[in-house]
């Protein structure tokens, strides 16, 4: 008898089931083309808000994110009357309060076009004002969190408080979109080619008043490295170090690394550019490279015996140590013999 | 006629869910950031509240005793999912910014709560109006805190602004604590104009009668 109840039961919600699904299955279908509408035209308005120059877009799959954290939902080439105009990008990453959604915009010139804050989850009235319209940073000229990227050039260094006003008391929210903008403008200045022009050689040559490119390029001895570009460093006239920008096989990827050094063979400033290794980002943090200023050009420098690898990126760190190694012990060398 | 009357304006002050019944307290608390979210989030369960009481009362002899919760679950995520397809066609601007809220319409302890408390018992005509005044019950009381919050939080009213230029917003407000303090400003307004509507009547209701929902749902005992 029970058993007969229980399946009398289970038929009765069975019933019940099927019929709010059928109805459910009606409106999915009656609603789902204009949802899709409506997303759609959203974008399009978005990518044109943030690329006012462009006619159209199509979508491209070229962009990719160097960063784990920071994913690419879709990018579009802007076309204007002459060709393609820049790549405008849906990048989200993490904010305060969960992933925030941006649409960024890159000319080929190297400048953000625009950006628009499409979903923030941060406080109301603190940091979810990067999305607001109506909310200014620049009172005077109307200029919204978002909208003072627009025009801003891709070599920037995009530090809130410094270059990029801040929301007030939402630090946190403005330094994660600024990175998020930050990161879009390198990865898109990747892909149309414009990359070189954001990694400044000054900043590992802090002695120097004046960098110019060297007029012949140091080399390096060591199997697998390629120097790629080779810069002088002058104080009033004298030289005090020469950078340069080196790229090499690590884990499964490249490394790309910028070094400067001193006449004396002192190492000045280590930059990690770049590292696609799977999980090897984390050794762009500042801190890494930071090892390396003060050592001497010549002296032994591995990972485990006086360098301290990224725990998780253990090969990259070596990798990464083996290749400011050997650039700055070629700008040593070259620095010497007088070859720049 | 009456009656159905009473019944309507029973969930508006007397029995309200949010200051009486005390229920559904979590979306009342976090979409009250601006007054537009406010009138969405009242209409949104107002919509789901009176379709699921209709239905219940409608088959309310056909759902065996034993099973009357997931059969309740049923009807009411039906209504929420069909609403929420709706405002995100529709609406897409306000669905947006209540984001996860309209979905959780379906965990309602007010939509819950009306369904098994009085639906599930009464005619078809009174489990309409008692899911209408419920409704309202909730949507004024969503529009009276946002308004306030989004006033003094922002400065604004339906994004219109209101106040001059030189106020400084108080973010206090939108934040959760200022939330709070405007529920309980509310709730103390509406409980004292409560107690003076039912003070011809006996007994006086306490706070324990208030509380505990009578058998058929109906505010006249308390």
């Amino acid at each position: 008898m029970k058993r007969w109840q229980m399946i009398k039961l289970g038929l009765i919600l069975a019933v019940y089931t099927t019929v709010g699904c059928v109805g459910l299955a009606f409106v999915y279908n009656s609603t789902s083309k204009t949802i899709a509408q409506r997303q759609e035209a959203d974008l399009q308005a978005g990518l044109h808000e943030v690329f006012p120059a462009a006619t159209g877009f199509t979508p491209t799959d070229k962009v990719k994110s160097t960063n784990p954290k920071i994913v690419f939902d879709a990018a579009y080439t802007a076309n204007g009357s002459s060709g393609t105009l820049g790549i405008a990008v849906k990048a989200q990453g993490p904010s305060y309060g969960g992933q925030t959604t941006i649409l960024v915009g890159v000319s080929t010139d190297g400048a953000i076009t625009g950006a628009k804050v499409l979903e923030n989850k941060d406080t109301p009235g603190l940091g979810a004002n990067a999305a607001s319209p109506t909310y200014y940073v620049d009172k005077a000229t109307k200029t919204t969190f978002a909208g003072q990227f627009a025009g801003k050039k891709l070599t920037d260094p995009f530090v809130v408080k410094k270059d990029v006003v801040a929301i007030t008391s939402a630090t946190i929210t403005s330094r994660a979109i600024a990175n998020l903008v930050q990161a879009v403008g390198k990865a898109v200045s990747d892909v149309l080619g414009i990359g070189g022009s954001s990694q400044d050689p000054k900043a590992v040559l802090p002695s120097a008043d004046t960098v110019r490119t060297s007029s012949k390029p140091a080399t390096s001895s060591v199997p697998g490295v390629s120097i790629l570009e080779t810069s002088l460093g002058t104080h009033a006239g004298a030289i005090v170090g020469a950078a340069a920008k080196a790229k090499a096989k690590s884990y499964d990827g490249d490394v790309t690394v910028l070094v400067g050094v001193a006449v004396d063979g002192t190492i000045l400033g280590v930059q990690i550019l770049e590292c696609t290794d799977s999980l090897g980002s984390s050794i762009l943090a500042p801190g890494f490279a930071r090892q390396f200023v003060g050592r001497k050009a010549g002296a032994p420098l591995a990972v485990d015996a006086n360098v301290d690898a990224v725990s998780g990126a253990t090969f990259s760190s070596a990798g990464a140590t083996a290749l400011v190694k050997a650039t700055a012990d070629a700008l040593a060398k070259a620095l010497a013999g007088g070859g720049l | 006629m009456k009656r159905l009357f009473s019944v309507l304006v029973n969930g508006l002050i007397v029995e309200n869910p949010l200051f009486v019944i005390m229920i559904g307290l979590c979306s009342a608390m976090a979409v009250t950031t601006t007054v537009a979210n406010g009138i969405g989030m009242g209409v949104a369960l107002t919509f789901v509240l009176v379709m699921s009481e209709l239905i219940i009362s409608l088959f309310r002899n056909l759902i065996p005793e034993s099973i009357r919760m997931p059969i309740f679950l049923i009807v009411i995520a039906a209504f929420t999912t069909i609403m929420d397809l709706e405002m995100k066609a529709y609406f897409p601007v306000l669905s947006k910014s209540m984001g996860v809220f309209i979905p959780l319409v379906v965990v309602n302890c007010i939509v819950m709560g009306r369904v098994e408390a009085y639906s599930s018992k009464q005619p078809v005509l009174n489990s309409v109006f008692d899911g209408l005044g419920m409704g309202l019950g909730y949507a004024w009381v969503l529009i009276a805190i946002a308004a306030v919050r989004e006033l003094l939080g922002n400065g604004t009213l339906l994004g219109f602004q209101i106040m001059p230029s030189s106020f400084e917003p108080m973010i206090f407000f939108i934040l959760p604590p200022g939330g709070f303090l405007v529920f309980a400003l509310w709730m103390a307004a509406s409980n004292d104009l409560r107690r003076r509507l039912l003070a011809g009547r006996k007994p006086e209701p306490t706070q324990d009668s208030c509380c505990t929902l009578p058998a058929d749902g109906s505010a006249e005992k308390a």
